[in-house]
């Protein structure tokens, strides 16, 4: 009975959705961030599969459709930018410049230490933009041969060490000015980091959410360098 | 707009990011041409935020949804990555704040030399 249920389509809706409003409940009562709804979701999803031996693969006849909306959700980014065009246009070289190094450190050094530890292309493809925000990196490791599944592994974990440790960042490198903090965390933390840049101030939480997108397109555009 | 409308505004944009991304003679991602199309739109005011901004506003909101499948393929391939396992999270962990910081200093630099030249402007 179990194994008909799980091979329609609808299974893997209904396991995601469920898994994910869960996440966002245990995140509610917690406030911890750790306790972030996706990373609930994901291990909840994955004990379930392994616990009553359901495969992967039919799991995915229902992922595959929510996969669809990664383009379009990419896409309406461009209005989080429109909205924040004010302070953008106002702190435009810092942004601008900010972004593209911290970018460019991101990509290379990520590159730089998978040569040096004899990693293979398709896992350094897959974690090169692990500072940029899931959507970005799914795409643009995709399209140099890296893998989603992994990539938005990457960008989960750098997002987690933002998240927890950017206020300790902030004291031990000194860094006072609010809109470098912002960006800063924004650049190498994205979405998850910038939860945290909201809390530290306003300034910070706007320029954090405003690097998560010129980060990602810069990125894109210099991983076509790689 | 409805949301059917702002639906099939959204798709439109997404569709246009492909077949750019299809004569583009380089790997740049379908879905960010989307991004900066829509962004360009939304500046140039040729679509107003209340054509997506319904429909936009939700997806924004609950976008960690998205992202449940794509994430949970990794236990499909964590086969694959268990010999890379400590390389993985050493590289994610100590770029982080290598990253933080750099960006940080520049953007403090950048600031400085501005407010630099607007103090020399004035004087």
């Amino acid at each position: 009975m179990l194994k008909t249920l799980a091979s329609t389509p609808v299974f893997g809706l209904t396991l995601t959705v469920l898994a994910f409003c869960f996440g966002r409940w245990v995140q509610k009562k917690t406030k911890f961030v750790l306790c972030n709804p996706l990373v609930i979701a994901v291990a909840c999803i994955i004990i379930f599969l392994s616990v009553t031996g359901i495969p992967y693969s039919d799991f995915a006849r229902g992922g595959d459709i929510i996969n669809m909306m990664l383009g379009p959700v990419t896409a309406v980014l461009a209005l989080n930018v429109y909205n924040q065009r004010r302070v953008l246009g106002e702190y435009f070289w810092p942004v601008l410049i900010g972004c593209l190094v911290g970018s460019a450190v991101s990509l290379f050094g990520v590159l730089a230490l998978c040569r040096l530890m004899g990693v293979d292309r398709m896992m350094t493809m897959s974690l090169m933009p692990k500072s940029c925000t899931s959507a970005i990196a799914i795409a643009i490791a995709e399209s140099h041969g890296g893998d989603a599944g992994i990539a938005s592994a990457g960008v989960l974990a750098a997002g987690i060490v933002g998240a927890v440790f950017s206020p300790l960042f902030i004291r031990i490198f000194r860094i006072k000015d609010p809109v470098a903090q912002g960006l800063g965390i924004g650049a190498c933390s994205h979405a998850l980091g910038t939860t945290k840049a909201m809390e530290l101030g306003e300034v910070q939480g706007a320029m954090s959410s405003i690097a998560i997108c010129v980060c990602g397109i810069i990125s894109s555009v210099l991983a076509l360098f790689v | 707009m409805n949301v059917v409308a702002q639906a099939a505004l959204i798709f439109g944009v997404c569709l246009a990011g492909e077949a750019i991304a299809a004569i583009l003679p380089v790997n740049f991602p379908a879905s960010v041409i989307a991004l900066i199309l829509l962004t360009i739109l939304l500046m140039t005011r040729v679509v107003k935020p209340r054509h997506i901004e319904g429909l936009s506003n939700v997806m924004l909101a609950n976008m960690a949804l998205v992202f449940v499948p794509v994430c949970t393929s990794v236990m499909d391939k964590f086969v694959y990555i268990k010999p890379y396992l400590l390389p993985f999270l050493l590289i994610c962990v100590a770029t982080t704040p290598v990253v933080f910081l750099v960006t940080a200093w520049t953007v403090q630099l950048v600031l400085k030399l501005q407010r630099r030249k607007g103090a020399k402007d004035h004087a």
